[in-house]
This record gives structure tokens, C-alpha cells and sequence, in this order.
């Protein structure tokens, strides 16, 4: 297929700081030397301690994903040394599900009386990015994407773009999901997830029927195109794609790189979506051997778990990767490969299909 | 010609299928909002804006088994997506080395089928099929599959801002378009009535009991509706390349936070002032250019007066013709912004204004009144629309005659 040229201009785009609330210690980067490995299916996020954020009184009236959201917000605008960004994006596959039980639950179990109407308004998908508005008196552009799997690599392409044509200057984008006792169950009738504890190396093995766990995942990156002291590194680029054949995902890549003067070696690893899932692992698989068989890989799903934003955590390991000088070995998924150290280029892919015959992916490349 | 213009579009609403029956009822002032008839609630005294088609209809309609595992949120998409495509014609062999992509918007996605399932997909063995087609992106990507021997999508997403959604996608279509990461885009919002969103909004005790009456004095709330609305959208010279005549023009959009309350506008209307401005902006316009606004206009107390507000802040004493058609098809949540712009298309390429039904009396604190009589022959070279969602997310977007 002949393309219309990509657009270029000079504009560089860069990650300026990163906060997460996960399995892993939350707002810090001790994963990075000292992960947690969860055995369970179930894991549960290390909650912070929010009254640093958060008046306690204020707190205690917020949904459990609104108060991550907020918290991973105002903790990476301080890290990246910003006030107030231009935009806020987020990525939310269920957006506020515990609110949408509470009410759901109430309709039918209440015969559709006597509802709290509370919880419906904090249901909504959006009622994460206009509460960190408000949290923030911030007027700027505000979006919420939630398509599954690729939710948060939407809300960063929609950044990314608006950068790129000077719309905005900086943008907050966060990748949030929770995950409750009912949906793990309704999940688990589709077994999505593990069905006993399993270790690491078990979960490389994709011929066995051993399936990710689900990590609650609340993440917030700062983007933007001022370079600092504080900033993490470069996002050269980020495509999305709908059932694309691996010879798409190639060329793309080749796009990329040529658009940043780059070749295949100066790449130093992929960063793809292995969740342990064999189910799924396949295709990523499928992928990776066909269109860039010849880099490291690296995942991050063994730690931070699979939900509908964990691809939020792969740009975030590949940017620490980057800002660290260091790939460490128990990020790479083959166990012979050794630690890398000093990589200047890293891509992550994405993949998540539900309906293998359509489903969506995307590429990124990230720079120093 | 330099810019975005709008080639096809789709429509399902409680005014019927298709555009030409939804420029038929608009002129013939007749509302689709009646009693609730396909809606299993036990509030069957609220009026709401119905699909007339069962989904057994809609299933039947595309050709598909009754069992067949779809939602109606999914199904309503379907018919939208058709026409728009068909209009465009996005079809097979047109579309050679063309990138198309896909934004839909939903807020309640398979909730309509969830609340009825519910106990089965906790403690049940059956329907677990229907588990996976809950969320917003499974519609986007069920909805899709409709057009799947015409166009391969090279990416699809879907936004979910409440009620500004459908808008939002219009705004990242031109940013697509723009980038060239796109050669043309499918955008626009579905959204069917659930229990779960009607009680919600029920809950807030800001449902109208009575057909709505948007920007009247004595106005009671919102009549939920249902509706699945898509435009296409390409550059002016993709268009011609491919032999397809434009409707109009995308001049531009807005989208701004009010960062006031979850549920409440700001008292002076700061979200859809600002994003009214943005929009006047992007597209290079005066606020005097603009020949006609159609006001988000739910119907409520709120709403309506600071929407006014922004209005008056905007255009001052000059206050274009406005008129809400929320009476005419109820709100329809996420779809809304798409459904209104193609009414606002309508309006621009058909040359009439169509009315604010059941208006009355004018609300104090504003200095206009809305459009009481259709406006035929009008003149039209820019329309607005305004979107504005729970949580402050306020867009609006401006139509322009080629």
C-alpha cells in the first residue's frame, strides 16, 4: 500500500516524569531493583499513603480509583516540575467500575428505587480526568479513551499528535483500571487469568495453560515538549493499528525509524505485552517473530499484571530503562539473555485482541 | 480548498433511520420522544427518545440470526455506520492505498444487556458470552465489523467524555487528518437507553416528566433517548481523488474543562465559553459569522441557563438563531454530539434552522429566546453545535458550507 507521507516537523516530544500505583512499592521506582512478584491471580495494589495528596476528610468521600488517579497525578506534576499541564488524557478500560456495581447492583437488587445517585455520577468513564481538572482548575483540553487493551496508547497518541502540532505544550495522560471481586470473576468465566499460583518462569512458558494476574494499574506520565533536567527521555513516536498484518507493523517500524534517522541496529530491545496468557502470548508472539525478530525482548505484565491499562507500563519501563542506562535482566523475557546496558532506543509493542481476528496494537519508539 | 470536509454520514435516532427521514421529522416538527416502549423499566411514566425498532428489528434489519451475541448499543452503531460508508462511499476497490480510520463513542456500552444479565455473568453459567462485550471499546470494535468487507480500519478507538464523546471524536479526526496519520476518518458516538442510565440520571432527579422543554422558564430536566450517529470525514482532495461530492466543511472544534463539579456547570458557563472561543479560533471565525447554534440544550435547570450564559458571553447582544432539538430526540448521551451535527449539517446544507420545541417563556436571566418557528430558507454559511458533558467536558464544533 502507498502511504501518504508521514507528517514530520521538528518538535520534539519527550516523558518528563511517571508515578504509579500497582503491585509494585507505589510512586517510586524501587520495582526497578527490587520487585514484588505476585504469586496470586487476584493481586492487590500497594496502597500510598494519600493524606500527602489528599486532605484525609476529602479522601474518604473519593471512589478508590479517583483518589489514585488524583494522587499519581499531582506526584508526577511535581516530579516533572509542572503546575498545571495543558491537557489531561486518560486511558480507562472500565473507568469507574466499583461505582458502576454499587449502582448497577442497587437497580437490580432494589427493583430501581432507592438508588444512590452518588455512585452514578462517579461512574462515569470521564469522571477521572474532569476530577483531577478539579482538583487542578485545570480548563485545558480534557479526554478519556477506554478501548479495551489500548485505551492509554489512545490517550497518548491523542497527546502526542496535539504536541506535534503545537496545540498543546504539555499534556497529563494516565492509564487507570481497577479491578473488583465481581469483574475477576466475570473475567475468570473467560479465563483471563490464572487459575493457581504460579512463578516467573512458569508464566514464560506459553505452552502451558498458565494465565496472567490482574494488577489494578493507575499510572500518570507527563509529556511534554520542553527538555529539562527532569525529563525521562524522548518519545520518538506512537502508531495505533486495527488488525494490522505483520508486514504493516514492519513498514511502520521502518517509518519510524528512518523519520528519526535510525536503523534496525540501533535498536536496542522491544518492550512487547506478554501477559503469561498463552491464549494471547501467542500472537504477540506471532508478531514479534515476523516483524522484529531481531531484538531483545523485554516485558513487564510478571510485574505490574494485565489490565485493561497495563500498556501504560510498558512505555513506563522502557522510559526507565532509558533514563536508567540499564536493561536489567529480569525485565528480559528470554532468561538467556543478558542485562543491557546504556540502550539509546527501545520499542514497545502492544497487542490486545479479544477477538484475535481484530485486534489492536501499537507501536512506539522511545529514544534518549 | 485547504481543510477537513465532511463526506457521508449515518444516523439512527427516535426520529427514525436515515437522514432523510431525520430532515423530514426536523421540518415537520415532529418528536420522536414518546412513552417508553422497548426500555424495560418500571418508570414507564418517563418519556424517552426510543429507537422505534425493536432489537429483534435491528438484528432482523442486518441480516442477522436473533441469537446472534450483539449489543444494542453495537447494533444502533451498525445502522449509522452503514449509511454514513455507503454515502461516502467507503467501499472496496475506492479505497485503494487509503488509511481509514474508526472513533466511536459510547459512555453505557453493553450495559443494556448487562443490567438484564447480570446475575448470570456473577453466579450463572450462561450468557458468559456476553461478558466480553460489555465494555466501550468491544461495541467500537463489534461495530466495525459491519463494513469489514468494504474497509479494512488501520486504527480504531473510542472516546468516552459523557456527553461531549461523540464531539471529542470529530476534534481527534482532524488531528488524524491533519497529521496524516489518516486519509479519511469515520467518527461519531452510539449510545442505547439502559436501566442503569435512565435511573442514574433519575437519581439526580433531573429527568422531565413531560416532553422536555429546553431554554424555557418552566423547564423540568432531561428525556433520555437513544442514538447512533457517524460522520466521514477526509481532506478535500482525498475526496475529489476518490469521485465523492463534500457536504460541507469541518471548520473546527473546542474542547475545554469547566473544572467546576461532577455533575453541575460553573454559574458563568467558563467550559463552554472557552470552548465555544477555541472553536471561533481553530476555524478562524468571528462570532458573527456564525448563523446558527445548536445549544446543547438538555432541558435542565443547570444547563441550560449557564449555557446561556456562555452564549451571551460569546456573542453579546448578537446572539445567532439557537435552538435545542433535545425535544425532538432526547438526549442521547455519548451519541448526542454526533446526532447534532448531523442535524447542524442538515440545517447548513438544506438551508432551514429547525426549531427549540415547547418553547414558552424565556428564562430572566438571558437575553435571547430560541428558535420558536422552523426557519426555511435560511441562509447559512457557519454552524455551530454544542456538546457539554458530566465532569465539565465541554466541546464544541462549527460546520461551514463548502
Amino acid at each position: 500500500m502507498v502511504h501518504q507521507s508521514h507528517f514530520t516537523n521538528n518538535m520534539s516530544i519527550y516523558i518528563q516524569s511517571v508515578s504509579q500505583i500497582s503491585v509494585q512499592k507505589p510512586l517510586t521506582e524501587e520495582w526497578f531493583d527490587n520487585p514484588i512478584l505476585p504469586k496470586e491471580a487476584f493481586a492487590q495494589s500497594i496502597e500510598p499513603d494519600y493524606k500527602q495528596f489528599i486532605p484525609p476528610a476529602e479522601s474518604r468521600r473519593m471512589g478508590r480509583l479517583i483518589k489514585r488517579a488524583i494522587t499519581t497525578s499531582l506526584s508526577a506534576l511535581k516530579k516533572g516540575g509542572c503546575e498545571m499541564p495543558d491537557a489531561i488524557i486518560s486511558g480507562t478500560g472500565l473507568g469507574c467500575i466499583e461505582n458502576t456495581e454499587k449502582f448497577l447492583n442497587a437497580v437490580i437488587d432494589n427493583d430501581e428505587e432507592c438508588l444512590p445517585p452518588t455512585a452514578f455520577m462517579q461512574s462515569t468513564h470521564n469522571t477521572i480526568s474532569s476530577q483531577i481538572a478539579i482538583r487542578l482548575h485545570c480548563h485545558g483540553y480534557n479526554s478519556t479513551y477506554s478501548n479495551q487493551g489500548t485505551s492509554f496508547d489512545s490517550a497518548l497518541l491523542d497527546a502526542f499528535i496535539q504536541l506535534q502540532l503545537g496545540q498543546i505544550r504539555s499534556a497529563l495522560v494516565g492509564g487507570h483500571d481497577e479491578m473488583t471481586p465481581d469483574y475477576f470473576n466475570m473475567l475468570s468465566k473467560i479465563n483471563y487469568w490464572r487459575k493457581e499460583d504460579v512463578n516467573v518462569d512458569m508464566m514464560r512458558q506459553c505452552d502451558k495453560e498458565i494465565n496472567s494476574f490482574s494488577g489494578s494499574c493507575s499510572l500518570s506520565m507527563l509529556v511534554g515538549t520542553d527538555h529539562t533536567e527532569n525529563t525521562l527521555c524522548r518519545l520518538a513516536d506512537i502508531e495505533l493499528f486495527h488488525s494490522p498484518m505483520p508486514s504493516q507493523i514492519r513498514d511502520s517500524l521502518f517509518k519510524m525509524l528512518h523519520a528519526n534517522k535510525l536503523t534496525l541496529s540501533d535498536v536496542d530491545a522491544v518492550v512487547a505485552s506478554y501477559s503469561g496468557n498463552p491464549n494471547v502470548d501467542r500472537y504477540v508472539g506471532h508478531y514479534l517473530t515476523q516483524a522484529m525478530s531481531e531484538f531483545p525482548v523485554i516485558w513487564y505484565k510478571h510485574l505490574f499484571g494485565e489490565s485493561f491499562c497495563s500498556s501504560a507500563f510498558g512505555i513506563y519501563v522502557a522510559a526507565m530503562c532509558l533514563h536508567k542506562r540499564l536493561i536489567p535482566k529480569l525485565l528480559l523475557y528470554n532468561p538467556k539473555d543478558a542485562e543491557i546496558k546504556n540502550p539509546k532506543n527501545i520499542l514497545v509493542f502492544n497487542y490486545f485482541g479479544w477477538n484475535p481476528s481484530q485486534p489492536n496494537v501499537s507501536l512506539s519508539l522511545l529514544s534518549i | 480548498m485547504d481543510g477537513i470536509v465532511v463526506t457521508g454520514m449515518g444516523v439512527i435516532s427516535a426520529l427514525g433511520r436515515g437522514v432523510e427521514q431525520t430532515a423530514s421529522m426536523l421540518l415537520q416538527e415532529k418528536s420522536g420522544v414518546d412513552k417508553m416502549r422497548i426500555l424495560k423499566s418500571k418508570y414507564t411514566s418517563l418519556p424517552v427518545g426510543e429507537v422505534h425498532e425493536t432489537t429483534e428489528e435491528l438484528l432482523d434489519s442486518l441480516h442477522y440470526r436473533r441469537d446472534k451475541v450483539i449489543t444494542r448499543t453495537t447494533l444502533l452503531g451498525q445502522v449509522a455506520l452503514l449509511e454514513a460508508t455507503q454515502m461516502a462511499k467507503l467501499q472496496k476497490g475506492l479505497l485503494e492505498g487509503k488509511r481509514v480510520a474508526f472513533i466511536s463513542a459510547t459512555t453505557v456500552g453493553g450495559m443494556e444487556k448487562s443490567e438484564q444479565l447480570y446475575h448470570d455473568f456473577l453466579y450463572g453459567t450462561e450468557h458468559s458470552e456476553y461478558i466480553a462485550l460489555h465494555d466501550c471499546g468491544a461495541c467500537t470494535n463489534m461495530i466495525a465489523e459491519i463494513t469489514e468487507q468494504d474497509i479494512h480500519y488501520s486504527m480504531l478507538t473510542t472516546i468516552s467524555t459523557a456527553c461531549s464523546s461523540a464531539a471529542n471524536a470529530f476534534l481527534l479526526a482532524a488531528n488524524l487528518l491533519r497529521t496524516g496519520r489518516a486519509d479519511i476518518v469515520v467518527a461519531g458516538g452510539t449510545e442505547c437507553l439502559s436501566k442503569f442510565h435512565l435511573d442514574g440520571f433519575n437519581s439526580l432527579m433531573i429527568l422531565d416528566d413531560e416532553v422536555c422543554k429546553p431554554f424555557d422558564k418552566n423547564r423540568k430536566g432531561i428525556n433520555l433517548g437513544e442514538a447512533a450517529a457517524y460522520l466521514v470525514l477526509e481532506s478535500p482532495q482525498t475526496a475529489q481523488e476518490r469521485g465523492v461530492a463534500p457536504l460541507c466543511r469541518y471548520a473546527g472544534g473546542g474542547n475545554r474543562c469547566d473544572a467546576y463539579h461532577q455533575t453541575a456547570s460553573s454559574p458563568n458557563g467558563e467550559g463552554a465559553y472557552q470552548s465555544m472561543i477555541q472553536a471561533l479560533e481553530e476555524a478562524g471565525l468571528q462570532p458573527s459569522d456564525i448563523d446558527y447554534i445548536n445549544a446543547h440544550g438538555t432541558g435542565t435547570a443547570n444547563n441550560d441557563e449557564t449555557e446561556g450564559f456562555a452564549v451571551m458571553r460569546v456573542f453579546g447582544d448578537r446572539v445567532p438563531p439557537i435552538s435545542s432539538t433535545k425535544a425532538f430526540t432526547g438526549h442521547s448521551t455519548s451519541a448526542a454530539g454526533a446526532l447534532e451535527a448531523v442535524i447542524s449539517i442538515l440545517a447548513l446544507t438544506r438551508n432551514f434552522i429547525p426549531v427549540s420545541l415547547n418553547f414558552k417563556e424565556k428564562i430572566d436571566s438571558l437575553n435571547f429566546t430560541p428558535v420558536t418557528q422552523t426557519i426555511r430558507n435560511a441562509k447559512l454559511r457557519h454552524v455551530m453545535t454544542n456538546s457539554f458533558g458530566f465532569g465539565g467536558n465541554d466541546t464544541s464544533c462549527i460546520f461551514s458550507k463548502l
